[in-house]
């Protein structure tokens, strides 16, 4: 159990650090481009640099958001059914995951081999399946991260605790700290 | 048949909380199977790219970085500072300045949780200090902050913009009316209560201290005119307007000195979580869209309702119950992303302008942020006010009517929520 706590604390800080490096990038590039066509210079590459960023920031970020199991979901009904249903349905849900992104990988891979010998259409020297390694690769991290937050969400659910209302104690905890010396 | 197989397969998907996007993208993955053999599964990596890669989503994490850099940067207490010197001295005054505070936060952010977080951190602890119930604070909070997502800059409207191709621009300028006339009536219902309970004032009116409060304050309302201003006067797009938006909230989070680095990291680190989460949805959207698209199920679905009924009236009645029985049970981004695509051609059919169904949808979502089970907003004042979600809904039902009577204003005379656009784009 403790191996796989610090095998997700890696990936969480791996992750993190990525996601962060990507948003910076992403924020430096729309800024850059907004104040350049305010002055009346606009960059070709700027829309599908842009999206890319986009679309990269979307599965770094979601096999992120895994690992923390912050993606929007509905848990009521789950935790209002007996414990040995829960945890049934539980497997279900986990099995229903991971194959959406196994499919997901396979196919990635599939469309990266056809995708051979092409580059983007701004930047010419860019091939276009460095920027779309991001499904497979999305998919896969996707997977390690589900698997890895697994036993803790086990264990919350079979207690019966919701994990949104957790992470909103948590946050709002984490405010009335921040905020206690002036209120 | 199949179609009902895919609705019971994404409803069970949700039921057993398999994310809303996986389900979605599930569902898809079933219907292509059916209809289109297994060749067709090559879909899914072509679908999950496309969708994550929408340019005009491009301003869903700036809104939100500029948002978490206003937070994390000390905007929050000099506009509570501000809005007590204008609106303190009458009875509830903590309740109004909650009201008011939203109202500015709202043009800042297009995230309603954190901003109950943030804002409701400092606020409630204070009503509650000055004799409000515990209850009461939380009501006043959780109404406003989901008010609020109405008014520009909103996740939602961008969200709804890009599902149904309408201006982001249009949606944004068509919530500043309703968002207003939301505020004056939470106010109004804050004020019955205040007399009720006979709750405090605070300050008395005082010019010198308004004048003081306004400087102190003044940065903080640079976003605002950039976003507005920009967008209204037509400068800027709505992404180019959150590109600057964030160079403003850096430029204002530097000014009053509340920029460190560690809160820059949390900040976008927030912004590239909320991001995925959300884009991940709309990815899965695609991939489902595409299905039901080829299976011409939006048109039949307005064929149907067409055939029943033409008139404008009765076909907005049946979206908002609809609308408003979807945001008990699901987030407004995954209620939009589900739902809009499928009524859009209903919606074009029936000859309804969809800058106007824009804002009836997004208003039904802000509702639905208040009921439960599905409630972030409403769950994290509760949190903040430490109190019970039972209680604090007999306190918000008074709230909620509000926001339902400016809803029902908004759906049947278009002119509240468009003249301004109107005005400016017509």
């Amino acid at each position: 159990m403790n191996a796989i706590k610090r095998l997700a604390a890696i990936l969480d800080f791996l992750l993190e650090a990525f996601t962060v490096f990507l948003m910076v990038v992403l924020t430096v590039v729309v800024i850059v481009a907004v104040l350049a066509r305010l002055a009346g210079e606009s960059f070709s590459w700027y829309d599908e640099v842009a999206a890319i960023m986009l679309s990269w920031i979307t599965y770094y970020g979601a096999a992120l958001a895994a690992l923390r199991r912050r993606h929007i979901g509905f848990d009521s009904v789950l935790l209002s059914i007996p414990v040995q249903f829960r945890m049934i349905a539980v497997l279900l849900g986990e099995a229903v995951v991971l194959t959406f992104f196994i499919l997901m990988a396979y196919t990635g891979f599939q469309v990266l081999a056809v995708l051979q010998g092409s580059y983007l259409v701004s930047l010419t020297w860019v091939p276009i399946q460095f920027t779309q390694s991001v499904i497979p690769i999305g998919a896969i991290l996707f997977i390690i991260c589900q698997i890895l937050s697994l036993p803790d969400y086990w264990q919350k659910t079979r207690d019966g605790i919701s994990l949104e209302h957790a992470e909103i104690e948590e946050e709002v905890d984490e405010e009335l700290a921040k905020n206690a010396p002036r209120s | 048949m199949l179609m009902l197989l895919i609705f019971v397969a994404l409803v069970a998907l949700i039921c057993i909380n398999v994310p809303i996007a996986i389900a979605l993208a599930m569902a898809g993955v079933i219907g292509l199977l059916a209809t289109e053999g297994v060749s067709s599964l090559v879909s899914i990596a072509l679908d999950m790219y496309s969708g994550s890669t929408k340019f005009s989503l491009i301003a869903i994490p700036m809104f939100v970085l500029a948002g978490a850099i206003m937070n994390a940067g000390g905007i929050t207490d000099r506009l509570i500072n501000f809005v007590s010197a204008i609106i303190g001295f009458v009875r509830g005054g903590l309740a109004m300045v909650n009201i008011g505070v939203s109202l500015f936060f709202a043009e800042i952010s297009g995230s309603a949780v954190a901003d109950v977080a943030a804002m409701g951190s400092i606020l409630i602890p204070q009503m509650k200090k000055r004799g409000y119930s515990a209850p009461f604070s939380a009501a006043v909070t959780s109404s406003s902050a989901s008010l609020a997502i109405i008014i520009p800059p909103s996740i939602p409207m961008i969200l709804y913009a890009s599902s149904s191709n309408t201006s982001v621009e249009q949606l944004f300028v068509a919530g500043v009316v309703p968002g207003l006339l939301g505020a004056a009536g939470l106010m109004f219902v804050a004020y019955v209560f205040a007399r009720r309970y006979n709750l405090p004032t605070e300050e008395a009116f005082n010019t010198k201290r308004l004048r003081e409060t306004f400087v102190a304050a003044l940065p903080a309302f640079t976003l605002p005119v950039i976003i507005l201003g920009g967008i209204f006067g037509g400068f800027v797009t709505a992404t180019e307007a959150a590109g600057l938006a964030v160079i403003a909230a850096l430029i204002v989070s530097a000014w009053y000195r509340n920029l460190d680095l560690r809160h820059l990291r949390r900040a976008m680190l927030d912004g590239g979580i909320q991001t995925a989460v959300v884009m991940l949805l709309v990815a899965a959207s695609v991939l489902m869209g595409g299905f039901l698209t080829r299976a011409q199920v939006p048109q039949d679905i307005a064929n149907a309702i067409l055939g029943i009924t033409s008139q404008q009236w009765v076909i907005l009645l049946i979206l908002n119950f609809f609308f408003l029985v979807v945001g008990f049970f699901l987030h407004s981004a995954a209620a939009i992303i589900l739902v809009v695509p499928i009524v859009i051609p209903l919606i074009a059919a029936a000859g309804i302008d969809p800058v106007h169904f824009g804002l009836v949808v997004t208003l039904n979502l802000a509702i639905g942020q208040q009921t439960p089970p599905v409630a972030s907003v409403l769950i994290t004042s509760c949190a903040v006010a430490r109190a019970n979600i039972w209680d604090v809904s007999k306190v918000n039902i008074w709230f909620i009517l509000i926001l339902l009577t400016v809803l029902l204003l908004c759906t049947y005379v278009p002119s509240i929520p468009l003249f301004l656009v109107d005005y400016f784009y017509r």
